[in-house]
């Protein structure tokens, strides 16, 4: 297993947002986390990336157990996406991701020639070299996610973690991000946790799921086996459904939309 | 090598020459160029100067213009670290209080101590770092370890030290102690002398190499305290050797000069603008315009008026108005990074 979860509590402050966690991800396998507002998923990751202490139980990924490591050992095994954000000084794009190198040279030296080589290499996957020295403050929202997604590839580790990655993205660029990092990842072997609102993105483009549900798990395993009707209702709420259209397609829509909308 | 440098660089010498001409005490472009020849061992008729303007020239203006590149490079650096410790183009060097404490310890020295130049500046040197180092102190008290406790912390402490100062002042003798106090508070190089070099260099040199040496880390540091862990960094171990730096820097600086306002704000800004944000670019371009900049500011205060204008109202008055118009023009010129 290349992340293993023990009965993991953890929290802020004494409250436990998130108690007797017990999850492994398997390697190479790309997992979705889902849960309602609050229900502990972001506060997983952060554990699961040692920022944030355990109250009880332990981590392992790759066999080391998080808690024990340092930041630039686990900087070589975890890459990060965070929710697109501006940066507070107006770097070029090839600067943004070339920061995720750091721990892979001296604190006293900037990336080599090589490294910037590798960056661009990276950049040119996601579709993105053309931007490389564009200001990453003045691109559009879709194209700064895929400018961090590009910063967590080059980082160059066994597994990423993604928070809510398509979560002000417009529809297109949702599954664009989605299909990018499932193929980009697949390619590398990497073993990915990523947060996820919508079911149809975990079901299209997620091997498993684990549902978080009050700071417990709900219900874990294959995306295909996990999303049903009776777990989707328990953990997102009553008014969900899986269904099928008419040209075959799995979709997670609402059961009922009320009428009196006055449209 | 910093493309962008070049052209700094190059004035430099130009600005540096006419520097050393201005001054109360005229010395005209011949006579620094005879007086910088026969220091080299060349002599030379055209070029012979009196006596008195040698040793006004060496013992004077020289050290003089080298304490304003000095401490110009070195306030300006540590401004630009600042900013991106804190995540803010607006955060100044003297937001955990360090230009507070050096004058509540100037004005103690004054006020109880003796007046001499070496006391007052080693009083300022210890009670800014104290101020600094009560601040991070407060803030880690705090259960919350972002920046923006710890400059809430300086504000406090920056508070109680201003109180501290305006007490003296309000006790202080009106003839003499009071102006002196005033004076100092507004910052000026008329107390420059080869000692002053010698107490500030050591730190200041050393201080902008390390900035220098470690600024790609600093990129790094303006992502947010996750996002820089994430990525390797123990932020809060770095946060320490960045700020420690930097407040040694504006600690001995103001110390040996007393305030000098704006220069660590709008430095790093005018660099960013020429050179971008990157800051193993931008960390040697502050430093470099930051000496020529409080240069060129400081031959103001000494040539404009017939006495000599503290530096902060100088700095001030170009500075502030300078910012304004950068802001100004920023948005619409600035289209990459």
């Amino acid at each position: 297993m290349t992340l293993s979860i023990e009965n993991v509590s953890a929290g802020y402050g004494r409250n436990p947002v998130i108690s007797g966690i017990d999850l492994q991800v398997a390697s190479g396998r790309v997992c979705a986390l889902m849960g309602r507002n609050g229900s502990g998923k972001t506060t997983l990751l952060r554990c699961i990336n040692g920022v944030l202490p355990l109250l009880e139980g332990r981590i392992q990924v790759m066999g080391r157990e998080i808690q024990t490591l340092g930041r630039e050992k686990i900087a070589r095994m975890i890459s990060v996406v965070p929710q697109v954000s501006f940066s507070p000084f107006s770097f070029s794009c090839v600067d943004m991701v070339l920061m995720a190198g750091a721990s892979r040279i001296k604190a006293w030296s900037a990336p080599s020639v090589k490294e910037k080589q590798k960056a661009l290499e990276v950049m040119a996957e996601t579709g993105i070299v053309h931007m490389a020295q564009r200001a990453f403050n003045s691109i559009s929202g879709g194209e700064r996610q895929l400018v961090m997604l590009a910063r967590g590839l080059f980082q160059d580790t066994p597994v990423m973690l993604l928070d809510e990655p398509t979560s002000h993205l417009d529809f297109a660029n949702q599954h664009k991000i989605m299909a990018l990092m499932r193929t980009l990842a697949g390619k590398r072997g990497m073993t990915v946790v990523i947060t996820l609102h919508d079911p149809n993105l975990t079901h299209y483009y997620c091997d498993d799921v684990i549902l978080i549900h009050e700071g417990g798990v709900a219900a874990r395993g294959e995306t295909l086996a996990t999303l049903t009707d009776d777990i989707l209702s328990k953990v997102l709420g009553d008014n969900i459904q899986c269904d099928v259209t008419k040209k075959g397609v799995f979709v997670v829509i609402p059961k009922q939309i009320p009428q009196n909308l006055n449209k | 090598m910093n493309k962008n440098l070049i052209i700094p660089c190059l004035f430099f010498p130009v600005i540096l020459f006419i520097c050393l001409c201005l001054g109360r005490y005229p010395i005209y472009s011949g006579h620094v160029a005879g007086l910088v020849l026969s220091s080299l061992g060349i002599k030379s008729q055209l070029f012979d100067a009196p006596q008195d303007m040698m040793m006004i020239f060496w013992n004077i203006r020289v050290p003089r213009v080298i304490l304003s590149i000095l401490i110009g490079a070195g306030i300006s650096t540590a401004g630009a670290v600042f900013q991106a410790l804190f995540r803010n183009p607006l955060a100044a060097p003297d937001i955990l209080g360090v230009t507070a404490g050096s004058g509540f310890g100037a004005a103690l020295a004054i006020m109880f101590l003796t007046p001499a130049a070496f006391v007052i500046q080693a009083n300022a040197f210890v009670f800014g770092t104290m101020a600094v180092t009560l601040a991070y102190i407060l803030a880690s008290m705090s259960r919350d370890s972002s920046p923006s406790v710890l400059v809430i912390s300086g504000i406090v402490i920056s508070a109680i030290f201003q109180a501290g100062l305006s007490f003296i002042m309000y006790m202080a003798n009106p003839y003499d102690q009071l102006a002196q106090i005033v004076f100092w508070t507004m910052g000026s190089f008329n107390t420059a002398s080869w000692i002053k070099v010698q107490g500030t260099a050591p730190v200041l040199l050393p201080g902008i190499l390390l900035m220098v040496v470690f600024s790609w880390r600093l990129n790094i540091m303006t992502q947010g305290e996750e996002d820089a862990m994430s990525m390797g960094i123990h932020v809060k171990r770095w946060r320490i050797f960045y700020v420690l730096v930097s407040t040694l820097m504006v600690a001995c600086s103001v110390a040996a000069v007393g305030n000098v306002a704006w220069i660590g704000l709008i430095v790093p800004h005018i660099a960013r603008f020429l050179a971008g944000s990157e800051h193993r670019r931008l960390i040697p371009m502050t430093a470099v315009l930051g000496g020529l900049f409080l240069m060129i500011m400081d031959s103001v205060a000494r040539s404009v008026m017939l006495s000599e204008i503290p530096i902060s109202i100088v700095t001030s008055i170009f500075g502030a108005p300078f910012l304004g118009y950068l802001v100004v023009t920023a948005g619409k010129t600035r289209g990459a990074a």
